[in-house]
Order: C-alpha cells, then structure tokens, then sequence
C-alpha cells in the first residue's frame, strides 16, 4: 500500500481480477441482490464468485470488502443477515454497512469482521460518526460527498477512527441514502431496492436526431445529436423552470479528484475510493491503473498526471465536487 | 492498457486484424441465403455456451427479450433471442428489423469491442458513440453478463476447433506484419461494396426526409 488505501469497485468476478491487477489495495463488491447500492440486472456476485475472488484478491496481498448497503425492509431481514453471515464465512475483510440494524446484527455475531461505515449512512459530522463508533465498533467512515477538503481536515481532528472519501467517479448530488427522487417516480427506491431508476423503467427513443431519455413514463432529458448524455437519474434530467430548461440539480458530470492527493493527505485522509461497480472492467482498468500511477507518483513525490480519464466520464465533464465547492 | 503506453500497439494491430477479418468475413457472407448463414452463427452461440456456461446461464435466464445489434457500418443487424431458458443469433436485413425490445447501435468495431469487455459500454453511451433504443433492462443485463467473462471470440473458436485451432496464435502473432497489407486488401474489395451501401443508404434517408 502506498500513500492512501485504493479501494475499487467491482460488480463482477472479470472485474475484481482486473481491478487486482491493474492496483487495487482492495475490491469493493456485492451479492446479487437488493442487499447492496448497484443492484442492477446481470451485474454482482453469486456466493460462489465471491469465494472465488476473495481467493484470487488474498493469494495477491488485496483486501475485499462486502458492501450490504441498502437500508433493510421492516420485517424482511434475512437477505440482510444471509450477506453478512457469508461475508463473514467467505473470509471477506470488511462489511460496508448503513442501516443500523444490520450493523447491530454485524458487530454482535461477528466479532472479527471489520465494520466501514457506508457513505450511504451519511454521516457527515463528528457526532454522528462517533455514534457509529461507540454503538457498532466501526474502524472506518466512508464520507458524503458534501464535504470540502477543510471540513474533512477538521473532522479527522475530532474522530478517531478512519475516513475515506471518493476521488473518482458518479456523484449523488443529494443527501446520500436518502435520495428519494427515483422512488417518487418509479416505485423504487435505491436506499432500499439497491436501484436509482432501475433499468426497467428506463427507456430511450428516437425523435429525428435527438435521443429522449424517459423515466417511469416521464420525459426526464432530450439529448441532440452528439450531445454528450449521462445517467438516466431524475437529479441529472433537464427541467422547465420559468420558462427556461435546464439542469436543476447537477449536470451529468463525474468527479475527478486525482489532482487534490496533496490536499487530500493533508486532510488526514486514509482511502481514496473509485465509485463504478456497475461499469464494465476495461472502465475498471483504466481508472485504477490510473489511480495506482497517481498515488505512486504522489508517494514518490513525483509530479501526479491527472489528465488520463476524461473518455470515461459522464457527459464527458469532470469536477472536483463539493471538495472545492466556491459558494460554500 | 493506456492508449499512450508504447505496449499498446502491437495489441491494436492484433486488434484491428481482428476486427477487420470478422467484418469481412460478414460482408462476405452476407449476400448467403438465411438458411446458409445460420449454422455458423449457431456455432458461435455453442461456443458461448460451451465455454462460458456463466454467462449464457444468466442470460437464458433472464424475462423473454428480443435485441437487435445493429452495427452502422454494415449492411445487417443481427437479432439476439434472450431469456426463457434458451438464447438464439439470428442476422437480418436493417429494413425488417421491426419492433424489438430494444435495439442497440454502433459501429462493428465499437460493438466488437463491447462484447470482449475491451470498452466501457457506459463511456461510450456517454460520447453517443452507442444509442441505445427502447427497453434498457435486458441490454444492461447482456453487457453485464457479456463483460463478466472474459470473452475472446478469437480464442474460443481456436479452442473448439482442437488441433486447427493452434494456427490461430500465429497468425494473431504476425498481425502487426499483415496489417498494413490487410488495410489494402480490405479497402480494394470491400471499398466498392461499402461505397454502394452508402449510397443506398443515403438514398433512403433522402427518401425519408421527404
Ligand atoms: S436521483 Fe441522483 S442523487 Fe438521487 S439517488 Fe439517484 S443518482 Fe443519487
């Protein structure tokens, strides 16, 4: 390991190998189930598979961490037990949790699996997270991304546990677990399905030369010709407000903080984590092989090449987020 | 492999060898009467089957769908029967592609890329390089399922054709050698054909527009 932890997603066995190789530290991945945040069609891992990449990550030196997400259903906690119950079985070296029954559940069986708290949890200030702290044993927070380089600073000089942050990828504009702009218009909610906009309510047609993006029935974006596009999410469609459209949330963007390691280091940051379980491993790849040059040239003092991994940002547009955010 | 890595270009010359004989194997074959083309697009649904049991397990798995790949830069689409416990390729004409689940969009080499995990589908979903039409839910599984394994179609059919199949490294090995003559020959034979379809193809949208 060098300067930071790199954690990196995986939503698929071919994917973890391939995040190994290109550098991860560690492998963040889940079940085939509403149990985690990226529960989409095709894409996570059978029992089986786990075993087999917790094997493949172990016999290189990497870690992998469960992340069983989602908030579970009042009444209905077995899939959320049966995934930390495995997890623990499997070898898995950390569960990524948010819902504090399952963490319950976790830190009273399971005495030697490590508990990180999940950015879905959204913890974002010193008393909360000590509340994780003392009630579950969590050795790690994962933080929202609300927080600028400062306020993180001050925060790691009031907790003692460790934080990481996200320094590529996705972004959640809103507060993160409990976004309910999906589930307002498709019946689903990501907080507890594990899905924002699910695929099955996704649909893009043709009109002449531009491509309509639709949501549970609804007109959520109109791309023209060439335009570049990004996810179908309410918090990325384009509105009529006063008379004029535009993007009312956020612009399809993807942060991209390999540039601010300095700032980062100084902040008392331990993990930097790659969002992306859900794309595809050459993604995987190339994001993490850059990401291991950035933090090896940082470690080495060496100059960090941040310009690699514009190909693979939504809507072809990078940002800092709120790291840096000005009118804050 | 970084696009500026010096490495990188044997591989792409491997690579655009590759593309370039599959293409031209297609358009070859293309003018084939349907019964004629089926059985080797049969093959290459048994040689999923038969070596990444994985994937096809999950997409046989998955509600009935139907998805077209149409690749822009040839004259056909090909129709991808998912779910209901079998899978089934079949080629057809662009014009009686009608009204399937979904319908994805690319150029051949883009599409190709895409099924050996060799491209992030997203990214290019982003650029509009890939249009995705319709129902996304099965094609967002098939991508899925496709990137899990680490599918070379070159390399799965060297295996299941057994001893003939130990000709195939070598000639991936001289690719870079055979690449600037295979851009020539491909040019001079497919050159024609293709500057035909254009014009067709324009001639319709002309059509259309009016
Ligand atoms: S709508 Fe946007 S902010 Fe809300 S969960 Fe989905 S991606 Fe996140």
């Amino acid at each position: 390991m060098g300067a930071f932890e790199l954690i990196c997603p995986a939503g698929t066995l071919a994917s973890l190998k391939a995040a190994v190789d290109a550098g991860a530290d560690s492998v963040y991945c889940g079940f085939r189930d509403e149990t985690n945040a990226r529960n989409f069609p095709g894409l996570n891992f059978s029992r089986a598979e786990m075993r087999q990449g917790v094997e493949y990550a172990h016999a290189r030196g990497k870690k992998v961490f469960l992340a069983a997400n989602t908030y579970a259903a009042a009444g209905r906690f077995a899939p959320w037990k049966a995934a930390v119950d495995d997890a623990a079985a499997i070898g898995l070296d950390a569960v990524i949790l948010a819902d504090i029954g399952v963490l319950d559940y976790a830190a009273g069986r399971h005495d030697g699996l490590g508990l990180h708290l999940s950015v879905q949890a959204s913890a974002s200030n010193p008393d909360a997270i000590r509340f994780y702290q003392e009630a579950f044993g969590i050795r790690r927070v994962v933080l929202p991304r609300v927080l600028t380089t400062a306020d993180i600073a001050r925060l790691n000089q009031e907790v003692s546990i460790e934080t990481e942050v996200f320094v590529f990828g996705g972004m959640c504009p809103m507060a993160e677990g409990r976004c309910a702009l999906s589930s307002y218009v498709t019946g689903l909610s990501p907080n507890s399905q594990g899905v924002c906009s699910p695929a099955e309510h996704v649909r893009y047609e043709e009109r002449g030369t531009q491509m309509v993006s639709r949501l549970g029935g609804y007109t959520i974006n109109v791309f023209e010709k060439d335009e570049p596009a990004g996810y179908p999410t309410l918090c990325k469609g384009r509105f009529v407000a006063r008379g004029k459209t535009s993007y009312l949330f956020e612009e399809p963007t993807s942060l991209n903080a390999i540039g601010m390691l300095p700032e980062l280091k100084a902040a008392g940051v331990v993990a930097l984590k790659i969002e992306g379980r859900q794309r595809g491993r050459a993604y995987i790849q190339q994001v993490v092989s850059a990401h291991r040059a950035a933090i090896d040239a940082f470690g080495a003092g060496r100059a960090i090449a941040s310009d690699r991994l514009g190909a693979v940002t939504e809507g072809g547009r990078e940002t800092t987020g709120a790291y840096t955010k000005a009118w804050r | 492999m970084m696009d500026d890595d010096p490495r990188a270009e044997p591989e792409r010359d491997d690579r655009i060898l590759e593309t370039m004989a599959a293409r031209l194997a297609l358009l070859l074959a293309w003018p084939l009467p349907p019964a004629l083309l089926q059985p080797p697009l049969d093959l290459v649904m048994a040689i999923l089957k038969r070596r990444h049991p994985g994937a096809f397990e999950r997409l046989t798995e998955l509600p009935e769908a139907e998805i077209v790949v149409d690749p822009v830069d040839m004259p056909m689409a090909f129709r991808l029967r998912l779910g209901g416990g079998e899978m089934r390729l079949s080629v057809c004409r662009r014009d009686d592609i009608g009204e399937p689940a979904a319908l994805v969009r690319g150029n051949f080499a883009v599409l190709l890329d895409l099924m050996e995990g060799r491209t992030d589908g997203d990214a290019l979903f982003f650029s509009r390089e890939l249009t995705v039409i319709g129902d996304t839910s099965p094609v967002v599984a098939l991508r899925n399922a496709v990137d899990g394994e680490d599918i070379d179609m070159l390399a799965d059919i060297a295996a299941m054709l057994g001893p003939f199949g130990r000709l195939v490294r070598p000639a991936r090995g001289a690719a870079s050698r055979a690449r600037s003559s295979l851009v020539g020959l491909h040019d001079l034979l497919l050159g024609p054909a293709l500057r035909r379809v254009e014009g067709v193809e324009r001639r319709l949208t002309r059509l259309e527009g009016h």
